[in-house]
């Protein structure tokens, strides 16, 4: 599902409209309205866990908007009862191998089925579609054992292996150098580049608009992810920072003031990501659907 | 979700000139084809293979074949179909989440300004990004009985506090909400840009031959929107469930009495907190044929009654 219109949503509409606009000042303030109602539900929760997390645990409880007092104590408190900067490199690490290995992976595939027909093509094609089909909950069981086989329960490697190579990299790598100038890859082998070089110094360089939106997608996912690290996390020293926050939600009770400063930390690199580059961020993930 | 057809031949016309050229594409598959044939394709397999036998996972104790016993065993029992009601319960809640809203939200808004519409998206989409574990821990912060700011709302008013996550007739629409929260963001961003992207010059005739507000939306945009909502609905019917399996991990726990465990949670809950292999592979087995069935027919659905502008 691609979107390309995000873009230009309005550029070409103002003249047409100019002549319904008078009466519509009601409307557009009912329909302020309603999005700013929407903002808030969508923005309070998150707003409430960093205001949450700023103030000092006796006054945890006020409902104040903004916190009356301010503290670090839940942070201090986080970070000396579990490993929660061991956790954020752990999940660093696994974030950016992932990402870099995905594209890598997708980039070789899709420049296969881009450039050459070979037999089985379209089977192999609609194979890789496919596993985008098999809800992870199906294959858990096996993928386990075969981890524990391999001897890697409690080590972040085993959350990257299964993760070398997506259908959705693959797929939406291909797609982007379908669109690519023929002209360009001729001119490049009639100097004599061989197929690895077209790929790496002409196909990849101009691709990059493609592959950054991919990479910010990969990378939020993975930064996310929760039921595989669940599957496999024995020890906190070996997790990632999504099951630490866990650990502050217990069956007798909750650590709100800590649990809320995990929360914080666990979501700072996305929304700084999303800060930064807030319109690549939406732009990836709705050419390339949910999941 | 990327387009499921293979593209045109883009880039060079084949050409047969030696051995190299029919190598060259599999070699550069290998890692691919690797990963999702021992990670995937090959687990499916095993997946069916053990759904027949009886294990507790332990690599020392054996493993038992037992023929369809874990299937019956499983039709026969009352969660299982508990989960696969919840489930339908789960999509259906979502739906309007999902889609409906958005779809309202994305034609009642499409003529603010651009700018403060750049705003507002920007904000509406903050849940996406948002990881699933987070959102649980926030929701449950703000949920809680006792000291969230939700029931401290409704005791403003003078209600009685609501037990969100722990009445059982609740429970359920709780999780529902929270993954419609994360969701509806993302589908009104997804209908508005489909929104904008008709043609303006086609309202503007409408208009002109006298077609009130509501005709313009219903003959003439609704139709334009259609494939976008079939994708949304897709998605929603293939994948709602499944979306909502972080937040009854960390919220609930498939509880209270069962009330929000859906099939993906059963699973889990069998694999898992039951080690009992056999039973988790035989409801992976029907949850994979099920899931692959309805995906087919929507698949086909899409293809038959999507309404394309050009």
């Amino acid at each position: 599902m691609t979107t390309d219109a995000l873009k230009s949503p309005l550029a070409a509409a103002p003249r047409l409209r100019r002549k319904a606009a008078e009466g519509t000042a009601l409307n557009s303030a009912a329909g302020h309205l309603v999005m700013v109602l929407l903002s808030i539900v969508c923005l309070f929760p998150v707003y409430w866990m960093v205001a949450t997390s700023l103030r000092p645990p006796n006054t945890l409880f006020e409902t104040s908007l903004w916190p009356s007092q301010m503290s670090l104590d839940n942070y201090r408190y986080a970070l000396e009862s579990i490993p929660i900067v061991r956790m954020l490199i752990n999940t660093l690490i696994v974030s950016v191998v992932t990402t870099a290995i995905q594209l890598f992976t997708g980039l070789l595939a899709a420049y296969a089925f881009a450039r050459w027909r070979f037999p089985f093509d379209k089977l192999v094609y609609t194979g890789v579609a496919l596993t985008w089909l098999v809800p992870f909950q199906v294959v858990m069981i096996p993928n386990y054992l075969l981890i524990a086989q391999m001897g890697l329960l409690d080590n972040i490697t085993a959350l990257i292996l299964p993760n070398f190579a997506s259908a959705l990299a693959i797929l939406l790598l291909a797609q982007a150098m379908r669109s690519f100038p023929k002209e360009v890859i001729e001119a490049a082998r009639m100097d004599g580049a061989r197929s690895w070089r077209v790929l790496w110094e002409v196909m990849t360089p101009n691709l990059r608009g493609t592959i950054a939106s991919l990479a910010i997608l990969i990378f939020i996912s993975t930064w996310n992810e929760y039921f595989w690290p669940l599957l496999l996390s024995r020890t906190a020293e070996n997790s990632v920072i999504q099951i630490g926050i866990q650990m502050f939600m217990t069956a007798e009770g909750n650590q709100w003031g800590p649990l809320m400063a995990a929360s914080t930390l666990a979501s700072l690199p996305v929304l700084v990501i999303y800060v930064v580059l807030q319109r690549q961020v939406i732009q990836s993930f709705m050419k390339s659907g949910i999941r | 979700m990327a387009d499921l057809a293979l593209p045109p031949r883009g880039l060079a016309a084949p050409r047969k000139r030696s051995g190299v050229w029919r190598i060259s594409p599999w070699f550069y598959l290998v890692p691919a084809i690797l990963t999702l044939v021992v990670w995937i394709y090959w687990p499916l397999v095993d997946a069916f293979r053990l759904s027949f036998y009886q294990w507790n996972m332990l690599p020392t104790s054996p493993q038992i074949f037992v023929g369809w016993e874990n299937y019956q065993r499983i039709f026969a029992l009352p969660k299982f179909w508990q989960a696969l009601r919840n489930t339908g319960v789960y999509v259906l809640g979502l739906l309007p989440l999902a889609v409906l809203v958005p779809l309202a939200l994305a034609i009642y808004t499409h003529d603010l300004p651009a700018r403060s519409r750049n705003i507002y998206r920007a904000i509406i989409f903050v849940p996406m990004i948002i990881a699933p574990v987070v959102a649980a821990a926030v929701w449950r912060w703000l949920l809680d009985p006792g000291y969230g700011m939700v029931n401290q709302l409704i005791g403003w008013f003078g209600a009685e506090p609501v037990r969100f996550l722990s009445d059982p007739n609740i429970a359920i629409w709780t999780i529902i909400a929270i993954t419609g929260w994360k969701l509806i963001g993302f589908s009104t961003l997804i209908l508005s840009a489909a929104n904008a992207n008709i043609n303006p010059a086609l309202i503007e005739a409408a208009r002109m031959d006298g077609a009130s507000k509501w005709e313009i939306i219903r003959d003439i945009r609704l139709p334009l929107l259609s494939s976008s909502v079939l994708f949304l609905v897709m998605m929603t019917i293939l994948l709602g469930a499944q979306w909502s399996f972080s937040y009854i991990n960390v919220l609930t726990g498939g509880g209270p009495l069962g009330a929000t465990t859906n099939i993906y949670y059963l699973l889990w809950d069998f694999g898992f907190s039951t080690m009992s292999v056999g039973w988790g592979s035989a409801s992976a087995v029907i949850l994979f044929l099920g899931f692959g069935a309805l995906a087919f027919v929507l698949f086909r659905l899409i293809d038959r009654y999507s309404f394309h502008d050009n």
